[in-house]
Formats: C-alpha cells, sequence, structure tokens
C-alpha cells in the first residue's frame, strides 16, 4: 500500500484488497497520517482486486473520520466493475465521489 | 472407440476446513475462487462468490463464543453446471436469518455481510442445529452446453451425431435427476437430525420442535404455505399448533362422530387416515378451511398416525399454481409426519410425567400439612403416661388423634378416621380438630363434642359425600372416671378396676356428616389397675397379614391385656404395638391408616425424656411411631 501525502490531498493506491485481513490496518496507517488542513483523500482501487465488508468498513471509518471537515472530497478511483457494483450495493456512492480514469 | 464425455451433474464439491482466523479465511475464499474458476465459471462471476466466502466465514469467526472460538468453521461448494451452492459451518449460537435483509443504513457500521450475501445470491437459508449451524447460498446458473463433446466423437464409434447427442441427453438428465434425488434424500436426513437435535431444547410440539419441522419441510418440498393441526384431548377437535402464516392457525376443525361426513380435507384425511392430494380450484363451491390459503392452493395433506391412532394432520402446499409432488416430495411429507407424530406422542408422555411430579409432590406438601396436625407434644400427666402413634398407608392419610389437657384433673382424647384420602381428608382433619380445641372448653361430655362436631361438619362432609367417624373420652385423672362417646368408631380399650384384661367400651353412635342432628350418647366407666386405655382406629384391627387374615379385635384385646399387665411405660407401650402390629403385618401391604392413643400408668419415671425429675412424664411424639412408607 502506498500513501501519498501532498499537503492537502492524500492518495492512496497500490491496495491489493481490502479484507477482514488487512481492513484495520489500513484503517490505522490512513488516519496516522490524516492531516489537519485537508482537502481531497483519494483511494486509487486501480490494482484492487478484492474488497468484502469489513474493507467497506475501512472505508466508511475513513468517511466517519473526516466527515466533521468542512469540504473534504473523498474520492474512490478507478474501481473494477464488481467493486464498483458492491460500493453502490451499499450505497457507498453517496459518500464517496467515484471516478473512472 | 472413445465414450463421450459427459458433463457430470453430480456436484464437484470442493470441502475445507480451516482455522477461525481472518487470514486462514481470506485463504479459503480465494481457494474457492480458484476452485470455481477451474470449474469454468467466468471472471466476472467469480467475485461474488468469493466475497459470499469471506462475509460468511468473517461471520463465522466474529460470532463464535466460548470454547467454540476453537473450532473449525467449514466452507463448502458445490458446483454443477446450472447451479453452484456455498455453505459455511459454524459454531455461533447462530441468529434468525430474515428473509430478506434489509438494506444496511450507509451511516451503519455493520450489518452488511447478511446483506451483501442475499444480494448476489438466489437463494440464502440458515439452518441451526445444536451445535453448528449451516449457512447455505445458492445461484442458479444458465445451464451451460456441455463441452462439445459430441462434435468431437469419433465416427468409428459407430455413432451418429444426433444419437450421441440423444445419448449424452439422456444421461446427462439421469445424472442430474440422481443428483438431484441424492442431494434432496441427503437434504431430508441432515433436516431430521436437525429436528431430533431441536428436541431436547424444547418441551412444547408446536412452539418447538414442530415449528422447526415445518421450516425444514417447507423447504424441501418447495411448499409456500404448511399447517400443522394436533388432535385435542378429548379426541374431538384438530386445532391448529403451527402454521406458516398468521391468517391460517384457523378455528379448530371439528372431527366427524361415526356415521357422520367429514368436513373439509383436513378431517376427511384424519377420519381415514389417509394421505390426500388436494386442488382447490377443482371444486371451488364448497365450504373448505384450507380455503383460507387462497382460491386456488394446491397441496397435500397427510395424517400424524402413532400406534394407528391419529395424533394430528399437516398440510402443505402452495397458494396458485401446482404444487410439486412428486414421489420424493410425497416421500418426505409422509418420513415427517411419522417423525411429528412419534414427537408430539412422547412429549405429551413427558408432560404428563412431569404432571404426576406434581401431584406427587402436592401430596408431599398434604402430608408435611397433615403432620403438622398431629400434636407436637400431648399433655404432661401426673401419675399417668399418653403416647401416640400414627402411621398412613398413602401419601396422605385421614386418620388422626389429639389430647387435650382441660384444667389440671381432666383430659380429652380423640382419635377419628376420615372416611376418604388425601388433600380434602387432611383438611377436614384439621377442621375438626380445631373445633374440638374450641368445644372442649365448653362442655366435658364427649356426646355433645360429637353432637357439636356433627352440626358444624355435617353440611361441608354431606356436600361431598364423606364422613368422619371418631372416639372421644374424657378421662378425670383425679377419680379415674372415663366418659366416652363413639361417632360409628371402634370402641376405646380399657383395663377396668378388678380385672387383668381389657375391655371395650360400649359405645355407639352414627358417625359425624351422615345426619344432620345425630344425638350422640356417652357412657361412663372407671379405671382399673394398672391404667390402661387405648383409643384406636380400625386400620389397627383392620391389618391384615399376607394370608389375608385381619389383626382384630380379640387379638388386640388379647395383646394388650398380656402387655398392660407388665405395666409397660406408654412409650413403650406403643412401640410394642407398633412392633406386634408390623410383625403380624409381615411383607403384606400397609392398605389402611393407622392411628392410636395410649393412657397407661406412669411407671417409676423410667421414660424422663425431657430428662426433668418429678412424676411428670413427657410423651413425645416428635416422631412417626411406623416409619412412613417410601
Amino acid at each position: 500500500m502506498k500513501i501519498e501525502n501532498l499537503g492537502t490531498s492524500l492518495t492512496i493506491s497500490e491496495i491489493p484488497e481490502l479484507t477482514a485481513v488487512n481492513s484495520a490496518s489500513f484503517r490505522d496507517q490512513v488516519s496516522a497520517v490524516l492531516p489537519a488542513e485537508l482537502g481531497v483523500i483519494e483511494i486509487d482501487l486501480s490494482s484492487t482486486r478484492f474488497v468484502d465488508s469489513s474493507g467497506l468498513g475501512a472505508l466508511f471509518a475513513l468517511y466517519r473520520a473526516t466527515a466533521q471537515r468542512n469540504g473534504v472530497v473523498l474520492r474512490i478511483v478507478n474501481p473494477r466493475p464488481e467493486i464498483r457494483q458492491l460500493l453502490e450495493l451499499t450505497q457507498m456512492q453517496q459518500l464517496f465521489e467515484i471516478v473512472q480514469r | 472407440m472413445s465414450v463421450p464425455s459427459l458433463q457430470p451433474a453430480r456436484p464437484t464439491t470442493l470441502r475445507l476446513a480451516f482455522a477461525p482466523d481472518a487470514p486462514s479465511a481470506r485463504a479459503v475464499a480465494e481457494a474457492i475462487r480458484t476452485f470455481l474458476a477451474e470449474q469454468g465459471v467466468p471472471e466476472k462471476e467469480l467475485f461474488s462468490y468469493e466475497l459470499c466466502i469471506a462475509e460468511a466465514s468473517n461471520n463465522a469467526i466474529k460470532y463464535a463464543v466460548g470454547p467454540a472460538r476453537e473450532l473449525q468453521p467449514v466452507a463448502e461448494a458445490l458446483f454443477t453446471p446450472d447451479r453452484i451452492e456455498l455453505r459455511m459451518t459454524d459454531h455461533t449460537p447462530g441468529f434468525v436469518l430474515q428473509e430478506k435483509v434489509p438494506q444496511p443504513s450507509v451511516l451503519g457500521d455493520s450489518g452488511r455481510g447478511l446483506f451483501l450475501i442475499q444480494s448476489v445470491m438466489d437463494e440464502v437459508r440458515y439452518l441451526r442445529g445444536a451445535k453448528e449451524n449451516i449457512l447455505i447460498m445458492r445461484k442458479r446458473r444458465r445451464a451451460h452446453q456441455p463441452p462439445s463433446a459430441a462434435r468431437k466423437s469419433d465416427s468409428a464409434s459407430g455413432l451418429s451425431l444426433e444419437e450421441s447427442h440423444r445419448q449424452l441427453t439422456e444421461s446427462k438428465s439421469a445424472h442430474a435427476s440422481m443428483a438431484g434425488e441424492l442431494s434432496f434424500r441427503s437434504e431430508t436426513l441432515s433436516a431430521i437430525f436437525r429436528c431430533c437435535a431441536e428436541l431436547g431444547r424444547s418441551d412444547d410440539v408446536a412452539e418447538g420442535f414442530g415449528k422447526r419441522l415445518l421450516v425444514d419441510l417447507f423447504h424441501l418440498t418447495t411448499a409456500d404455505w404448511c399447517v400443522l393441526r394436533l388432535l385435542s384431548p378429548d379426541n374431538r377437535t384438530l386445532a391448529v399448533a403451527a402454521a406458516s402464516d398468521a391468517e391460517l392457525a384457523s378455528e379448530a376443525i371439528q372431527l366427524p362422530l361415526a356415521g357422520e361426513t367429514p368436513d373439509g380435507i383436513e378431517a376427511t384425511v384424519a377420519a381415514s387416515l389417509t394421505a390426500a392430494r388436494f386442488d382447490l380450484r377443482e371444486d371451488s363451491d364448497r365450504a373448505e378451511p384450507l380455503r383460507a390459503v387462497g382460491p386456488e392452493a394446491t397441496g397435500l395433506v397427510c395424517p400424524l398416525v402413532f400406534g394407528g391412532k391419529l395424533v394430528g394432520t399437516i398440510a402443505v402446499g402452495r397458494r396458485g399454481g401446482d404444487f410439486p409432488l412428486g414421489k420424493l416430495q410425497d416421500e418426505v411429507v409422509h418420513v415427517f409426519a411419522e417423525l411429528l407424530a412419534t414427537q408430539t406422542v412422547n412429549l405429551r408422555h413427558h408432560k404428563d410425567e412431569v404432571r404426576r411430579k406434581v401431584v406427587a409432590r402436592e401430596l408431599e406438601i398434604a402430608q408435611e400439612i397433615q403432620q403438622l396436625l398431629l400434636p407436637r407434644t400431648l399433655p404432661q400427666l401426673e401419675g399417668f403416661g399418653l403416647a401416640g402413634g400414627w402411621q398412613s398407608a398413602d401419601e396422605v392419610g385421614g386418620d388422626f388423634y389429639d389430647a387435650l389437657a382441660v384444667g389440671e384433673q381432666s383430659l380429652f382424647l380423640m382419635v377419628a378416621d376420615v372416611m376418604g384420602k388425601g388433600v380434602p381428608a387432611a383438611l377436614f382433619a384439621a377442621t375438626m380438630r380445631g373445633l374440638l380445641r374450641g368445644l372442649a372448653a365448653r362442655s366435658d361430655d364427649p356426646a355433645e363434642i360429637l353432637s357439636g362436631l356433627n352440626r358444624l361438619l355435617y353440611p361441608e362432609l354431606s356436600a361431598v359425600n364423606m364422613f368422619i367417624t371418631a372416639q372421644v373420652v374424657h378421662v378425670d385423672l383425679a377419680t379415674r372416671k372415663i366418659t366416652a362417646a363413639s361417632a360409628g368408631h371402634p370402641p376405646a380399650l380399657y383395663v377396668p378396676p378388678g380385672h387383668h384384661t381389657v375391655v371395650p367400651l360400649p359405645t355407639h353412635g352414627m358417625p359425624i356428616g351422615v345426619m344432620p342432628d345425630t344425638v350422640y350418647r356417652s357412657v361412663t366407666a372407671f379405671l382399673g389397675d394398672p391404667t390402661t386405655l387405648l383409643l384406636h382406629t380400625d386400620g389397627l384391627t383392620d391389618t391384615r397379614n399376607a394370608d389375608g387374615r385381619p389383626f382384630g379385635q380379640n387379638r388386640l384385646m388379647g395383646w394388650l391385656s398380656a402387655n398392660a399387665i407388665a405395666g409397660h411405660p406408654a412409650n413403650e407401650l406403643r412401640d410394642r404395638l407398633a412392633t406386634e402390629l408390623n410383625r403380624f403385618r409381615g411383607t403384606a401391604p400397609m392398605d389402611d391408616d393407622q392411628a392410636f392413643l395410649l393412657l397407661t400408668e406412669a411407671s417409676g419415671g423410667a421414660i424422663r425424656s425431657d430428662g426433668s425429675r418429678g412424676p411428670h412424664i413427657q410423651f413425645q411424639r416428635g416422631q412417626f411411631l411406623f416409619p412412613a412408607r417410601a
């Protein structure tokens, strides 16, 4: 997993999967680097093969951790179609902006 | 020649038990994905199956408690070209799977797993068992064309392409039906095992076992409604014990009397003990309780029979359209009906057993009441000894005695026998003892006391067809005068002055409770030397030995004469009499209560149970003379 901190934006990428195995560590690693001033958080799922409900839980935790802050954009980038369906099924697209690039 | 390769309809299966931790669960989900990929499941479907296994295994790990957390969950994948079934066996306490798990709130943090599983699979069931539960997740697939085996088939086989194709199709369908039957039977069997496991947990046929069974039956037969009715205790009606829908819990059905025509399908099945299929569309005019299901219901009604007798009925079917009852479904309904009938009867026996225990406990309580009724201590008398003996043939007896000191120098003795057993007899004994105490304060005359008791007790006794025999004796200790009256009771025995043998006091009278205004007469006599007076119930003289011979009054008088002369103190004489009665009875069962009171000389203070000096001898009644029958 790679985390790039560009001041007001945070990009998390190279996540092979987001599951019960690593969702807690994902949450911890990301919250450890959340800057005080925050514009955009991008979670790049290009290389993510699998997400389960624990993974969704980790994404949701990220939403909760930042929801109080004004103007924060949460963005999920390039999810596979199956994962995109999963996000839609669980209405996570209401919390995250989902984009394909 | 080459044999056409067949696409098997029997499922290809992968079964994996795994350590209850997240990495193992993850590895299992991946292994199942790989397995399904090997079966040719396309990439775009694999995600769903991997997800289901991941969610199910996460739950299996997360919700296990106590020692079950060490147990390995088991994941299974069953693949046939037209169906994929995933199973997860967990060791959690289980949960109730809603038919449709609601969409979890997007802001909620949990509850997504089952929702996701239900969203991606066609059918999800959760079978709860005693030690483990199974989550079954099914997905129907478009039947795949078998690999182009026919096309490749060797012309040397001599089979035409069409012929090969036909054979292939036939074989496929034969395999499919065999696999179907096998899986159906195995599901039936596991449903029955689960139900049996359920048995120990519930003692209510309808609420526990029956409902559980119905759920499985329901599913196995692909019915969409079912009703279980059980025969009422009076064998007259069939009442709903469990139903799949509240509106089907209709009124009890009357069973036809001999010669009457049964009213409705269930009543007909119950009356004939023969299962019947039905189709309400065929006869839409007839009044029919099953019409509550819907105007187009179809199905099967099966009798529950145990030992050739009706226990109830079970009806299953569909609301509309044909109820697909093949031989297998038919069979499974019958198997379930048999199991239900057996268990219903078993549970009823169990309930009866509980009821018996309750009755036994009631009797114990009544016996405790009765023991309290017997005087704890008898009056202390200067120069005399007094002892009482009591033994009951049943849990609760109707015999009792009482002794009451009146002033310094006189004494009332009473022995009575309430005709009847059990709690009512004990209650009358209690009442009578209380009344005696009240009446004795107003009169010294036993006849007046008996008349009073009769007057007061007659209304209650006659209302329940019971009566009481009693012997009441007033003893003037100073003058040694005894005054006695009897209400249908065996006479008191005593040694008159100048005699060496006991004689009966010639008292006569009607039992208490027979006539509203019986007048009793007292007789008087004087106590001789040594002082010997015995009041007893007929249980003593009626004691029978193994040959059926009664102890009898003569034997009692002979025994008492012989032992009275020896001048035993009351306690000792009582013990001797008890021993003698038991010796005579031997191994014969005790069939009547026994109660008696003995008044004797105080002899030399030998039995001074309270350790006091002086002439007062207290005869403790503290324990029952005869061991109570087990």
